[in-house]
């Protein structure tokens, strides 16, 4: 660290901030990528197909498909940029950016390694320090704002089926996230603190998801609905309404849409690695090596977003009126009955 | 830092008022909002920060924007005709509202005590939490019996047969 931050003439902190601004940029933009191609080999093995096989490397090099990613990203730029006619211009070009740039600052929070110590000095492995104050409200809010590049995509366009995918958007994000919310509440409260690195700190003998039961699995289901991924993607449903929102993108613009979707779903798992399995904390092992509980972060993280795709290609999608009765008369009630048993162990028990 | 983000919410809040679009007048609400909690972090007070976008940012103005769009006009209609009385009157009412609240800045205490004082701590959940339940618990309740009424005032009125 030391070393390599005299090399580049700059402080340790600066050279730790930018590395880790890289990082936290590149890490999920990568895995989310690698996700597309993922998804699709994956969808492919539980369909029982053999999935995008054809993109070769030089010609030459088939590597299970994976130049796919590649091609993919050449054939978007090359495709013509077409606008619909009665579009609203700037909107339609501002929407991709709305959805992909609250996807991306979601992660700033999350640990994904333990602190180390060089040098007398302390370096946390998360883009924000630790007391920061905003701690697990900061992920919260920009999963909010995020609905708006879903919004302004599909009013924008024109299109009615458009308009009907993002008022089902709205809708369902508004609903779920009070679940969600009070789910996140009930983890503050026996943890106490709001802070990632002490909601970590505090898995150390027992992951939460044991505990919070009840409320690992509203918010398991909330972040399928905040995600918009199947079961839950009412913004798209194919069958019903075209492509919903993105009916009228084409090109990079909609490579953008979709990915920010993967981002998304990347960050969500990451929050669920964070608040219910424990985060970098190896179960039997209380101080693991530094690079040790980033791997084990990365192996829960992985897990998280291949659950994420396994889901996709094993429930249908639900109706729009049973979303909104889980939503509501499922999910909000399991996460305030949690909350309150929680709320009355903790006045007997300390 | 302060002017960015003072200018942020001002020109929003211009946008929202001149533009005669009410889905982008929504959006612009969205960056005046973002502009407010950028200036509660500016007085160090991240939670109310949060809070703003979370609560205003991501469910008032998503309602508002789901309002706009089940109706079907989109643009602000021309008035019928125009009175005189009511503009000059909104634009003197908002000049009385605007040096009310000059007034109450400037004479408020505070003022006098930031500038020579220590820099106030950074605000967290924890002060919050106490500062409703162990200072204001009697106004919390009251908010939220209100707000049940409200609720069941809103059920009331659209559904016909209960």
């Amino acid at each position: 660290m030391e070393l390599l931050a005299r090399i580049l003439h700059i402080s340790p902190q600066t050279f730790w901030m930018i590395a880790k601004v890289i990082i936290v940029f590149a890490g999920p933009l990568t895995l989310a990528a690698i996700l597309t191609w993922v998804e699709r080999r994956g969808s492919a093995m539980i369909q029982d197909r053999i999935g995008p096989n054809r993109a070769l490397l030089f010609g030459r090099w088939r590597l299970l498909g994976l130049p796919q990613l590649a091609a993919d990203g050449i054939k978007f730029f090359m495709k013509e940029d077409l606008v619909a006619e009665e579009a609203n211009n700037t909107l339609f070009w501002l929407a991709p950016l709305m959805a992909f740039v609250p996807a991306m600052m979601g992660f700033a929070v999350i640990p994904f390694g333990r602190d180390f110590t060089e040098a007398g000095r302390t370096y946390s492995l998360s883009l924000l320090d630790p007391g920061n104050g905003m701690g697990m409200l900061y992920p919260m809010a920009i999963g909010a704002v995020a609905v708006y590049g879903i919004l302004t995509a599909s009013w924008s366009s024109n299109n009615k089926w458009s308009i009907l995918g993002g008022m089902r958007a709205s809708a369902q994000m508004v609903s779920y996230e009070i679940g969600m919310s009070l789910a996140v509440i009930a983890i503050f409260m026996t943890t106490g603190g709001y802070d990632p690195h002490q909601i970590v700190a505090a898995q150390a003998k027992t992951w939460n998801v044991f505990p919070h039961i009840f409320g690992f699995l509203v918010f398991f289901t909330c972040m399928f609905a905040e995600t918009n991924r199947l079961p839950f993607d009412f913004a798209e449903g194919e069958s019903e309404i075209v492509a919903g929102f993105h009916t009228e993108y084409g090109s990079m613009k909609f490579a953008l849409l979709q990915l920010s979707e993967y981002v998304h779903m990347v960050t969500a798992a990451a929050l669920i690695v964070t608040l219910y399995f424990g985060g970098w904390q190896i179960p039997g092992m209380a101080h693991p090596p530094v690079l040790l509980s980033i791997g084990a972060f990365v192996v829960k993280w992985v897990f998280f977003c291949w659950v994420f795709i396994w889901i996709r290609w094993t429930i249908p999608r639900f109706r729009f009126d049973q979303l909104m009765f889980l939503g509501w008369k499922v999910m909000l009630p399991l996460s305030m009955g949690n909350l309150l048993v929680h709320a009355y162990f903790m006045h007997r028990w300390g | 830092m302060f002017l960015i983000f003072a200018l942020i919410t001002l020109l929003g809040a211009l946008s929202v008022a001149f533009q005669k679009n009410l889905v982008v007048a929504g959006l612009c609400m969205v960056i005046t909002f973002f502009g407010v909690a950028g200036l509660y972090l500016l007085l160090a007070n991240p939670v109310a920060a949060a809070l703003q976008i979370i609560v205003y940012s991501g469910a008032i103005v998503v309602l508002l924007l789901f309002v706009i769009m089940l109706l079907s006009a989109h643009e602000e209609e021309d008035a019928q005709s125009v009175h005189s009385v009511q503009r000059w009157g909104s634009v003197a009412a908002a000049l009385a509202l605007a040096a009310g609240v000059v007034k109450v800045v400037l004479s408020s205490g505070f003022l006098r005590g930031a500038a020579s004082g220590p820099a106030p701590a950074n605000m967290n959940l924890e002060r919050v939490g106490t500062a409703l339940f162990a200072e204001h618990l009697v106004a919390f309740e009251a908010v939220g019996l209100l707000l049940l009424a409200a609720m069941i005032g809103a059920v009331t009125l659209v559904k016909k047969d209960l």
